[in-house]
């Protein structure tokens, strides 16, 4: 604790900032120390506000699409685009951008060509973003912790064999796993549309968590086997402690820092694949996702560049603030990384 | 060593093995009838029954599973000839499928779309590996001053941008509005070297400024920390020039962690080269993947996921043996 402290006071100094005469220096654990850090940090703040701002978009898409008046359900397409094929604007929208001017029916404008309400996809291309990249996170860190966990603690066979998935798995990418996948399905279930979106998107979930627990699986392991040698780990084994509690009362407490880095590290790039997989055409089908608006913006763009830059701020936005917000979380965690 | 060579190689084919099943059970079990793609495409979507059998029943798809994964790793080895719907083909050594819409050899098909792979990943790792240690030992050197500072932040912001939307924006903006970089594509350097250069100069910029980011960081770290080793006193106390200091004395110590991940970091490598041949239209063998998944074209799909998988064992093994000669430690493990 005080060698933490040390470390933490160059950095005020450097920082400029005034060194209170009565800093509380009893009674705060580690993760109270990186929390505060965390706190003072203005881009993890506006980070942080980013995606609390995104994730209130996600929670509540259907109850912010219905307050505005949008849907999914794409009306009658020659009413809303233009159906004229010998017209300079075939195919545009006959309201709002980027022909007329803005209208408040469809904030976002309406998309070229099938007439769907851009605002509404935007919405739900969020919420299922984030859902997926979440969902990921949690069940591949469970992978991960616990494959770790026994790796690095039982050892011998046991440890040689995770091992070895672990290698297996790590020689797949996941862009090769959803590209072998996304014929298949289509295949399976393009038949039944509404069937064949729940299985794309829970298969997606599938991909990116099982090939995702790869890394915090080593990390773990490393983390466990020179954890497993100390002496309090001993004494509680020596006091007959049964293994299931020296992993979760001993050991977990002490992963807790790199486990909260992988999560905030891992949802990203999640956000990231999901949207970049949609936009191969191999991600989601028949369900709104900011990757297969980007595909079909693509070919828009010189007549209709707002259609692109929706989606595309929704990501960089989103992917960035959860970048820097990571990275903020590692510093606050581990001072000794700090840019 | 030769013992941990030879192990080593061992586990990479054990490995290379059971991705070769997992792709073919993959592709067995996973469509409802194998044969139904192949069977639509010859038929233009109008397949029957009785044909759909006769394909299942030529293409062995009615046969063990085990049976027909034996014949297909001795195809590989030595070649077969291949049913195909109601005919044959000739599939010589490697064969890895016949595809469903040309009937040639996937294999050579591969060889002819490989060029334009290679081309755009050698250049684009050329381009941020010279970037990236370049650009982390400016900063290195500069530690601390306001060029440093703006270089780690540029990158950081830059790799935190998901490369796919940089590549396309890129492409939307130089190619198409602006028209700062001709046209983007493949052409084989042995007919127009010039035209080769100019499809693929803007992908590999996008590719090695975008990949130079993670390099930066790590050559800036590594060379920060040789930059403060005693050796590097000694040197400046005997009286030697700054450059050669920088880049004779610290920049070798600094670069055995950089050269482990570049290997490393092909599987990035690999999925910066799908995106990129979609995104700038190049020919290559990522782009044949992705068109083929739309047309349900199998056999193309799973050699592609193949190869691919196996040239990231490839080349996991090739840094793990470079590795364990850089540093001997490494083979006790």
């Amino acid at each position: 604790m005080s060698h933490q402290l040390e470390q933490l006071e160059p950095e005020l100094v450097n920082d400029e900032r005034p060194v209170s005469a009565t800093r509380e220096i009893t009674g705060r654990s580690p993760l109270r120390i990186a929390f505060g850090r965390l706190l003072q940090d203005k881009v993890a703040m506006v980070s942080l506000a980013i995606v609390i701002f995104f994730a209130v978009i996600a929670i509540f898409a259907p109850l912010i699409a219905s307050a505005l008046h949008v849907n999914l359900n794409t009306q009658s397409t020659c009413e809303v685009t233009d159906c004229n094929a010998a017209s300079y604007g075939y195919g545009l929208p006959l309201k709002g951008p980027p022909m007329h001017g803005f209208d408040i029916h469809h904030p976002f404008g309406i998309a070229p060509q099938n007439g769907d309400d851009n605002l509404a996809y935007w919405l739900y291309g969020a919420r299922n973003s984030l859902f997926i990249a979440t969902m990921s996170t949690v069940i591949s860190t469970a992978i991960g912790l616990t494959l770790g966990l026994i790796a690095g603690y039982v050892g011998g066979i046991v440890d040689r064999s995770i091992s070895f998935v672990t290698d297996l798995f790590l020689a797949v990418p996941y862009i090769l796993a959803a590209l072998s996948l996304a014929p298949i399905l289509d295949e399976r279930f393009a038949i039944h549309p509404a069937l064949q979106a729940k299985v794309t998107f829970w298969s997606l979930i599938g991909i990116l968590s099982v090939l995702g627990w790869m890394y915090l699986a080593r990390l773990m392991r490393g983390e466990v086997l020179s954890l497993r040698e100390r002496e309090y780990v001993e004494a509680a084994r020596l006091v007959g402690m049964p293994t299931r509690r020296i992993l979760v009362r001993e050991i977990l407490p002490n992963l807790v820092a790199p486990i909260v880095v992988a999560i905030s590290l891992g949802l990203p790039a999640y956000v990231t694949a999901e949207a970049g997989l949609a936009f191969l055409g191999i991600g989601i089908v028949g369900k709104p996702s900011w990757g297969q608006t980007i595909d079909q913006a693509t070919n828009w763009w010189q007549r209709y560049p707002l259609y692109l830059w929706e989606p595309v701020i929704g990501i960089v936005l989103l992917v960035v603030a959860l970048n820097l917000l990571g990275d903020s979380i590692r510093d606050a965690l581990d001072p000794k990384t700090r840019r | 060593m030769f013992a941990y060579i030879v192990k080593r190689l061992i586990s990479g084919a054990v490995v290379v093995v059971l991705i070769s099943m997992g792709v073919f059970a993959l592709f067995w079990f996973g469509p409802r009838n194998p044969a139904l793609p192949l069977c639509n495409i010859d038929t233009s979507n109008r397949c029957r029954p009785a044909i759909l059998q006769a394909y299942e029943h030529n293409m062995g798809f009615d046969d063990s599973v085990v049976h027909q994964y034996g014949l297909w790793a001795k195809g590989v080895v030595v070649g077969r000839s291949m049913a195909l719907g109601t005919e044959s083909h000739k599939c010589p050594a490697p064969c890895l499928g016949i595809d469903y819409r040309t009937k040639l050899p996937v294999w050579k098909e591969l060889t002819t779309k490989f060029p334009a792979t290679l081309s755009l990943a050698l250049g684009a790792s050329l381009m941020y590996l010279v970037l990236g240690v370049g650009v982390g030992v400016l900063a290195a050197r500069r530690r601390g001053t306001w060029i440093d500072k703006s270089l780690v932040t540029g990158s950081l912001l830059l790799s935190s941008i998901p490369f796919y939307l940089v590549a396309l924006l890129a492409s939307l903006w130089f190619t198409i509005s602006l028209g700062l970089f001709p046209s983007t594509g493949y052409h084989p350097i042995t007919h127009n070297p010039a035209k080769w250069f100019a499809g693929l100069i803007l992908p590999w910029l996008v590719l090695g400024i975008w990949g130079s980011t993670s390099y930066t960081r790590f050559s800036r770290g590594s060379m920060v920390e040789s930059l403060g080793e005693d050796y590097i006193r000694t040197a400046k106390a005997k009286g030697l020039p700054a450059r050669k200091v920088v880049f004779k004395h610290a920049l070798r110590a600094a670069m055995v962690p950089v050269v482990t991940i570049f290997g490393l970091d092909f599987a990035t490598l690999l999925a910066g080269t799908i995106f990129a041949e979609r995104i700038f239209g190049i020919e290559g063998i990522g782009k044949w993947g992705l068109d083929a998944v739309t047309v349900k074209n199998l056999p193309v799909v799973s050699t592609t996921v193949l190869v691919a998988s196996v040239a990231v064992v490839a080349s996991n093994l090739l840094v793990d043996l470079i590795y364990s000669v850089l540093d001997p430690r490494v083979r006790l493990t």
